[in-house]
């Protein structure tokens, strides 16, 4: 969503579904995995929205909806593509919005086209990406069409890449009967490409678990872009996150490639902050675009100060030196390839546990036996800390040495969480954690203070530990108050920006006030506002009242980032004269008496682009600004595998690309290429997901007697077609075999789900949960045994939820 | 004043929040479950039992538009308006309270089980592997109900006059129906629940059966159902009538404890009944 739209986060908040009129739950099986949703989509289907279940079994979240079609695993692409289709071919697009908001009328390279399933030439795994720009006129703008008639600009390329995607081709490749594909199809796009009506997609690992799951979303955005249903309330692409923080752990750059605030992590060419400026700083020549990530400069000055306080300064280059530069890839698989490879020698482990969690997660587990440490910190003994003594390991062949941390639970320590919904909530202790268990931030603060005592002493480059700012208060305890102002941020001299003073040592009010020139620091820039000298706004605990809050924006309710605008894009939600689309829950509104947006806090204030008599307003900008030319991308040239969505199968697939030559997503990165399964060995399609009771890797509710008992052992489903085929009755034993592993557990036969029939051939599918180990009180063989080893081309994610096995029944029911 | 619960099944999304509030409310200990085909593999425990009681069945049907549907239809004690349970306990160990909820004390209970065997709805349980064994069954957490006002401060913040309110809301209603966030679960008025399903049938006649499960089964109960597809299909009995049971009952009623109370049961149950004092003595202890 970064490449199309400037951030990559959940749109609107949970709140804000009950605003809906149109709910599509694809690549999500919300009801079970985010049961909370179900509150707000409850509350849309009773104010007459309707919920579209899209889903390769018929779910509990399929049980509630108005409208159920089944796809096959991996083909998002051709179900979406299908619905794009159905709309640009019928002109069902909020066609103002899309030219207002979209780069839709950009005139793009002539050159420009898609041949045999490519996008021009791959040389070494990589697009080589010469055609994937816009024609600049003379002054450096972009050229565009505002009527969207040159057959260069976006919204003509569009019409025709998607014009293969016919309800009957679609039908072929995803398996969804054409009937309920065109139901689809129908009532989501009839229902929410009208200005006053909102459609939202609800999406989650289903759809990213993909080798083109990058690819997946983006049809999503332009479906969503189509329908101009971005920045609106009900409306937006809503990216389900899977724990209760991961969305603050991602602000916080839980990914490799990241440092706090989405900066970018410094590449091994970034030799001097200027070069790492130059390299990333987004620039523009179009007066017009507010061009936010222009700000690079004071955001990474602010973050070096929050990292290295005093000693960055101006005559160091803000110690940016002290940074460490990336220079390969570090994502989950790769380092696991390398610990294998035995290059990685020591290992933390915070509440994750890959040997469940992990792609072929019996190789991730023989990679742990090459580390010469692990530490294991959670609040049980996991699969991943256990991995030494499992079954059919003998302890003593293993060398790597395992601490096991006993962690506090979330309820026994203080700090905020930050939702899907961007929402920083304040969290209170509500008790003290057991025995020996501590916060995780006690001990990282331990082994932070004990590293700067060991590097005081010498190492080959001590400096960063040493003169790492470093001060959380004096108790056992460090204090997160702390740690939260540090990441909001303070002014480190006295100064006047913007027109106010501001004192040394005052926190500041929010990322406007930052500055280059190291007078301020501030740990995460998206995160400034959220600790201010008013208080800890995140604790706030208001709750609005609907005749002064109809759409529930709840803004003194926790904090949310950026700026506690609720509505991310929100500027989208108004025409070019900045009148909401939808007046009967208008997000923002331009108050011209008062010259200022009212509502939610405007995704920048400058006046709309029009004024009242049609005008052009000099002073106004664009209203996606964090994307250089600010407009949302229909096309998007930054990605690794194409600027438009195309349908590629899963690296294993039971069938042809029916779309192209191209059989898979041509620049995606293949691990152990002789581990690749073939649909004559193994012709069934399998994908795994999590149930209600259980959670991720399971550590946490395999271990709970009463989350146990409702289910006990880990299962596969499969359709009683299949079953039938092969002497399988509920309640069996079965192994399911990849070439990866072979795993045992129960057999679920339903009629929830049901065989596909692609271009004449009938293709099955079963579905195995994913949570279940060899610790805990419900044990049972992990899924994960059996997921290739590879990725999505962008996010190197693995493809968890797409390959191919054969299903085998080993015993009666009961026999275990 | 009686008070009720309507389950509307076709909002409840199978979650089993509710069902591992009652176990925790209740401090009731697991029970150790394998994987249960019979009920496709997700329902779990099999049954209501003197650990669980309450329990989310899953239901793979037809609905009445001849859609395949997944139904989840939990069930506990109905609280009958004239509860069966309550009428064959000979001493008054079992009663209707006015806010609706039949409530057990045993320390009155002498463990005949006339309970279990009377209630049409199968939902009495009795502690079989305990050597002092009780009757166990949902209370419609008539304890909670009966709770008091909120706090005056919560994180060291007071708490002002609407919180307090909704506080108390969620405080003193059953633990199920404060987990359930979809509104499958509503709590109120007996009588306001009656017009509320009628309502919400009348206004979307597709969706619903004609028929508010509870409102004159038995009697009447004061858990109310509403569903997509016939009772029947989720498993509830079908053939009680209106009559209440100890209506029909009335007449032989004499007749019953003599058949029941056979000597030698009587003789065996005497050792039994003097442990089970000494339990609850120790209880109150
Ligand atoms: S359902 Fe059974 S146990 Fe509950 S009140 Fe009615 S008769 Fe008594
Ligand atoms: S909590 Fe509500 S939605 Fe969840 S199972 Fe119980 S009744 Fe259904």
């Amino acid at each position: 969503m970064a490449a199309s739209f400037g951030r990559g986060a959940m749109t609107n908040h949970w709140n804000d579904i009950a605003n809906s009129d149109c709910i599509m739950v694809i690549g999500s099986n919300a009801a079970e995995n985010h049961p909370i949703s179900f509150k707000y989509v409850t509350r849309a289907q009773q104010n007459g929205a309707k919920l579209i279940s899209v889903d390769p079994r018929y779910t509990r979240t399929s049980s509630v909806s108005d409208i159920y079609a089944p796809l096959r695993s991996g083909t998002d692409i051709a179900f979406i593509g299908a619905m794009i289709n159905y709309a640009l071919a019928n002109d069902l697009i909020q066609r103002e919005y899309v030219i207002t908001h979209t780069n839709a009328s950009f005139l793009v390279d002539s050159k420009f086209k898609l041949e045999d399933g490519l996008f021009g030439e791959v040389k070494d795994g990589a697009y080589t990406k010469d055609t994937w720009k816009f024609q600049k006129g003379a002054n450096g703008v972009i050229r565009k069409d505002t009527t969207l008639k040159n057959p260069n600009c976006v919204y003509q390329l569009l019409k025709k890449h998607f014009a293969r995607y016919d309800f009957e081709s679609a039908s072929e490749i995803t398996g969804t009967p054409v009937g309920d594909l065109k139901k689809v199809a129908k009532t989501f796009v009839g229902m929410s490409h009208r200005p006053e009506k909102s459609g939202t997609i609800m999406y989650a690992m289903g759809t990213t678990q993909h080798t083109h799951g990058t690819q997946n979303i983006r049809s999503y955005v332009i479906l969503q872009l189509l329908m101009g249903n971005i920045g609106v309330a009900g409306g937006g692409i809503n990216a389900l996150r899977g724990e209760s923080n991961v969305q603050g752990s991602t602000d916080h750059c839980i990914l490799f490639h990241i440092i706090p605030g989405y900066l970018k992590c410094p590449t091994a060419g970034n030799t001097s902050l200027q070069a790492y400026l130059d390299k990333w700083t987004p620039k523009t020549k179009d007066a017009k675009s507010a061009n936010w990530w222009g700000n690079y400069p004071k955001y990474i000055t602010s973050l070096l100060k929050a990292f290295w306080g005093e000693n960055a300064g101006k005559s160091n280059d803000f110690a940016y030196d002290y940074l460490p530069k990336r220079d390969a890839n570090y994502s989950h698989m790769a380092l696991f390839d390398a610990m294998g490879r035995g290059v990685i020698k020591g290992m933390i482990t915070l509440g994750q546990n890959p040997a469940v969690g992990g792609p072929s997660a019996g190789q991730e587990r023989d990679a742990l036996g090459n580390l010469d440490w692990l530490v294991a910190v959670d609040l049980w003994e996991t699969e991943t800390a256990a991995f030494w003594k499992r079954p059919g390991t003998n302890p003593a062949d293993i060398n790597t040495e395992v601490f096991l941390l006993p962690a506090a639970g979330s309820m026994e320590k203080e700090g905020s969480v930050t939702n899907s919904g961007r929402w920083g909530q304040w969290r209170y202790r509500a008790k003290p954690a057991p025995g020996d268990a501590k916060s995780d931030l006690w001990m990282l603060d331990r082994i932070a203070r004990e590293l700067k005592k060991l590097y005081a002493q010498g190492g080959v480059f001590p400096d960063p530990i040493v003169n790492l700012a470093w001060n959380y208060g004096d108790g056992d305890e460090p204090d997160p108050h702390l740690v939260a102002k540090e990441i909001n941020g303070y002014f480190t001299k006295d100064c006047t920006v913007k027109g106010k003073s501001f004192k040394k040592g005052q926190l500041i009010p929010s990322f406007a006030y930052l500055l280059d020139d190291g007078g301020t620091s501030s740990g995460n820039w998206l995160y400034c506002a959220s600790y201010t000298e008013k208080g800890n706004m995140m604790a706030r605990r208001t709750r609005s009242n609907l005749k002064d809050d109809p759409i529930g924006l709840n803004q003194d309710w926790a904090w949310c980032w950026p700026v506690n605008r609720r509505i991310i894009y929100n500027r989208a939600s108004c025409d070019a004269k900045g009148v909401p689309w939808a007046p009967n829950k208008p997000v923002i509104a331009y108050d011209r008496v008062a010259g200022k947006w009212r509502g939610d806090v405007p995704d920048g204030g400058w006046p709309p682009l029009l004024k009242p008599d049609g005008t052009q307003d000099p002073k106004a900008k664009y209203s996606f600004i964090m994307r250089a030319e600010g407009h949302a991308c229909l096309f998007a040239p930054s990605l690794k595998d194409g600027p438009l969505p195309e349908h590629y199968e899963p690296l294993e697939s039971p069938v042809a690309n029916f779309m192209s030559e191209q059989q898979n997503n041509p620049v995606i990165k293949i691990w152990r290429p002789e581990e690749i399964g073939d649909s004559k060995e193994y012709p069934v399609v399998a994908t795994t997901y999590r149930v209600t009771e259980h959670w991720q890797a399971g550590a946490m509710t395999r271990n709970l007697p009463w989350l146990a008992e409702l289910v006990p052992d880990a299962f596969v489903e499969m359709s009683c077609e299949f079953a039938a085929e092969k002497g399988i009755e509920n309640g069996d034993r079965v192994a399911v075999k990849t070439p990866r592993a072979t795993i045992e557990l129960y057999a679920v036969v339903t009629p929830r789900f049901k065989p596909f029939e692609l271009k004449g051939k009938t293709v099955h599918q079963v579905g195995l949960i994913w949570h279940f180990g060899y610790q805990g009180i419900a044990k049972g063989e992990s899924a994960n045994m059996l997921t290739p080893m590879v990725g999505d081309a962008n996010t190197m994610i693995p493809e968890f939820k797409a390959f191919l096995c054969d299903v085998r029944k080993i015993g009666k029911g009961g026999v275990a | 004043m009686s008070r009720g619960v309507l389950v509307d099944t076709t909002l409840c999304t199978g979650c089993r929040g509710c069902q591992v509030a009652c176990k925790q409310q209740n401090k009731l200990p697991p029970e150790e479950t394998t994987f249960f085909a019979k009920a496709g593999g997700y329902q779990n425990p099999a049954d209501l039992s003197a650990r669980t009681y309450s329990l989310v069945t899953f239901n793979e049907v037809e609905n009445k538009n001849g859609h395949f549907d997944w139904v989840f239809a939990r069930r506990q004690c109905m609280h009958c308006e004239e509860p069966s349970c309550v009428s064959a306990c000979l001493v008054g160990a079992l009663s209707k309270t006015e806010s609706g909820a039949v409530v057990y004390d045993e320390t009155k209970c002498i463990g005949c089980r006339y309970c279990l065997l009377s209630c049409p709805f199968g939902v009495p349980s009795f502690e079989w592997e305990k050597t002092v064994p009780f009757v166990r069954k949902c209370t419609f957490c008539f304890t909670r109900q009966a709770g008091g006002d909120a706090p005056a401060t919560v994180n060291g913040k007071a708490l002002d006059s609407e919180q307090r309110a909704r506080h108390k809301e969620t405080q003193t209603k059953p633990a199920c129906t404060k987990a359930c966030h979809t509104g499958a679960l509503m709590f109120g008025e007996r009588e306001e629940l009656l017009v509320e399903a009628r309502n919400r049938i009348r206004k979307n006649p597709k969706r619903y059966v004609n028929h508010i499960y509870g409102e004159k089964e038995a009697g009447g109960t004061s858990w109310l159902y509403l569903a997509g597809v016939s009772f029947k299909k989720l498993g509830f009995p079908m053939h009680l009538g209106e009559r209440s049971f100890p209506s029909y009952a009335k007449a032989a009623k004499d007749g019953v404890p003599h058949v029941m109370l056979g000597v030698g049961a009587m003789l065996g149950g005497f050792y039994w009944y003097n442990q089970r004092c000494a339990e609850v003595a120790k209880k109150g202890e």
